[in-house]
């Protein structure tokens, strides 16, 4: 039991304003960043030649690409998940005697978040790897498995990190957990910021945010259809083809780093020799 | 009821008509009368209490037969074990301590968890709990304020929180200013339902949001130093929905609104409105039917308004 005497943490002093920025977060970046990011990878089921133009557009950012990376994307979701961490923590769920739509949707709202954070760091860990040092890299992160993902080989390697079934079935949990997390924040923060206000408005916004849910749940499964069904054979040639010409083209700084290894790693070209850092 | 059935009053405020679920049971539905349908009319039934001898001390189960009788609530059925405390076993004990005071359920005195669901006593009407659950009926003091004995609670922190925000008019003075600014029909119409709250703490026993809080004084301590911690703890804690509505309305008022920034300062400090977690169970308990939840976006919306104008305006 709390008592006056305990000093007032920093989150208790501001928790007015870090609960606003909690809810506003959840919406931008991050309900916005996840959005492009299902429709970009979406693009995958057009083909892989589509989908590896999106990644180059993405990474035509260059040494920009980071920064981005961590100010819009990584570190909005660290503070509205581990804050979601606290404020989960200072409820106590009561279905059992009150089992309203509204009281179950608080519930779930809670429940997916957890899974999400848990999905989001094993995914980002799982493709990317965090953090892009080659020594935490080459001798914690590959180890595991991660950081599989290669932006000039986009296509080819999302499609070998998610072939088997226990990757594809934990990345649809995590996908279907992230998206009810936002179409139902995207209802509560309507009430949070006073935009629906009356039953009947809140009704009606119960149907919008559901309907904002479904089609982000369709966008994402097609998102892992696209990427579980990939000829990787054939998108690897695809792949190498265009960072030849664009290579030749002088549109792309060779970089050895975002393309995807030869299977012989000791026995690598030399066309990497000059690199850019490791992004 | 047809709408020309009904009294004017019910006509104009629709909200005051009694909701279905509180409604007096007709005839046909008491099982008295289930005797048509093959089922034997009871002469006894049974209610299962929770009860707690003081502050601070274990709580135990308690059962209780008592005679049943055609319309009875659960103040009467209170009452009769209270003439008769003995339990089922034959123990004799203390009477069961409870509060009610107007049985019409505008006061809230009587609120207690009955079957699981916080609600009046007073309007708790026995033969439909037993349709619910015909083998007892469940007792038990409601669980997010500290027991004073038996169904008794100290509900202070609702008061407390009605403090803080200041949820009230000021008029003090001793010059008469005249009659206040008049209000819109159509305010009135939107403010009256607020005005009906009755913190009896239903809204805050049912939310997920609204935790359990007892302060026990510490050996030695006065009154003063007591209530002083007791509400320095409070002021930290969820202020619940009763309390921002009761900030709408007064914040809505004609002469009230003349304080909106000092409640809407009181509504963003620690334990304030952003401790909502919008499960919007406090407007489906509400005995009243008063809109919490439009309330409380209302207020959400003026909360974030004050504080990007204070932000900007200062």
């Amino acid at each position: 039991m709390a008592t006056a005497s305990n000093p007032r943490s920093f989150l208790a002093r501001h928790e007015f304003l870090v609960r606003r920025l909690h809810s506003l977060t959840g919406l931008i970046p991050i309900g916005a960043f996840m959005t492009m990011h299902l429709a970009a990878n979406a693009s995958v089921l057009e083909s892989p030649g589509t989908f590896q133009r999106t990644v180059y557009q993405i990474h035509s950012l260059g040494s920009l690409l980071p920064i981005v990376e961590w100010v819009f994307i990584f570190l909005p979701i660290l503070f509205h998940g581990l804050l979601g961490l606290v404020i989960i923590r200072g409820g106590t769920m009561n279905t059992g005697a009150y089992p309203y739509a509204s009281n179950v949707r608080y519930v779930l709202q809670r429940i997916t978040g957890l899974i999400a954070l848990v999905f989001i760091v094993s995914h980002v860990l799982h493709m990317h790897g965090w953090i892009h040092a080659e020594g935490w890299l080459e001798h914690v992160v590959r180890p595991l498995g991660g950081a599989q993902f290669r932006p000039y080989n986009a296509a080819s390697t999302l499609g070998t990190a998610m072939q088997g079934t226990l990757i594809p079935l934990l990345y649809a949990m995590g996908l279907l957990a992230c998206v009810f997390h936002l179409a139902n924040g995207l209802w509560t923060m309507g009430i949070t910021w006073g935009v629906w206000i009356s039953p009947a408005a809140q009704r009606r916004a119960t149907w919008g945010c559901a309907a904002v849910g479904s089609v982000l749940a369709l966008l994402a499964l097609a998102a892992l259809r696209g990427a579980v069904t990939v000829d990787t054979h054939h998108a690897a040639e695809v792949e190498n083809a265009m960072y030849e010409a664009r290579v030749t083209a002088h549109e792309l700084l060779p970089n050895e780093h975002k393309r995807a290894r030869p299977q012989a790693d000791h026995g690598r070209s030399a066309r990497g020799a000059k690199v850019e850092g490791c992004w | 009821m047809t709408p020309e059935s009904q009294p004017a009053t019910l006509r104009q405020f629709p909200h005051l008509r009694t909701p279905d679920h509180l409604a007096t049971p007709t005839r046909h539905t008491t099982p008295m009368a289930d005797t048509e349908h093959g089922r034997i009319a009871r002469e006894y039934f049974e209610v299962r209490i929770l009860r707690q001898d003081g502050p601070g001390q274990a709580s135990y189960w308690e059962r209780h037969r008592v005679k049943y009788e055609p319309d009875m609530n659960v103040i009467s059925a209170l009452q009769k074990i209270a003439a008769h405390p003995v339990t089922i076993d034959g123990q004799p004990v203390t009477p069961v301590a409870w509060e009610c005071n107007c049985l019409e359920e505008v006061c809230g005195a009587c609120t207690m968890v009955i079957n699981g669901h916080v609600r009046q006593a007073c309007t708790a009407l026995v033969d439909r709990l037993l349709e619910q659950r015909a083998s007892e009926i469940e007792l038990r003091p409601m669980t997010k304020f500290p027991v004073l004995r038996d169904l008794v609670v100290d509900r202070g922190r609702l008061f407390h929180a009605l403090k803080k925000t200041i949820s009230w008019v000021a008029v003090d003075g001793y010059y008469d200013r005249g009659p206040g600014p008049p209000q819109s029909q159509e305010e009135q119409e939107q403010l009256y339902p607020l005005s009906h709250c009755m913190t009896c703490g239903c809204c805050v026993e049912a939310c997920p949001q609204y935790a359990y809080a007892e302060v026990t004084r510490l050996e030695g301590e006065t009154d003063e130093a007591f209530a002083a911690r007791q509400a320095a703890t409070y002021d930290r804690l969820f202020v619940g929905a009763h309390a921002i509505s009761q900030v709408v309305l007064f914040n809505s008022h004609p002469t009230g609104r003349h304080m909106s920034g000092v409640r809407l300062d009181a509504l963003i400090a620690e334990g304030g409105i952003q401790a909502c977690g919008n499960a919007q169970n406090c407007v489906a308990v509400c005995p009243q039917k008063i809109p919490l939840t439009t309330s409380i976006a209302r207020a959400g919306r003026a909360s974030t308004a004050h504080t990007l104008h204070k932000w900007f305006e200062r």
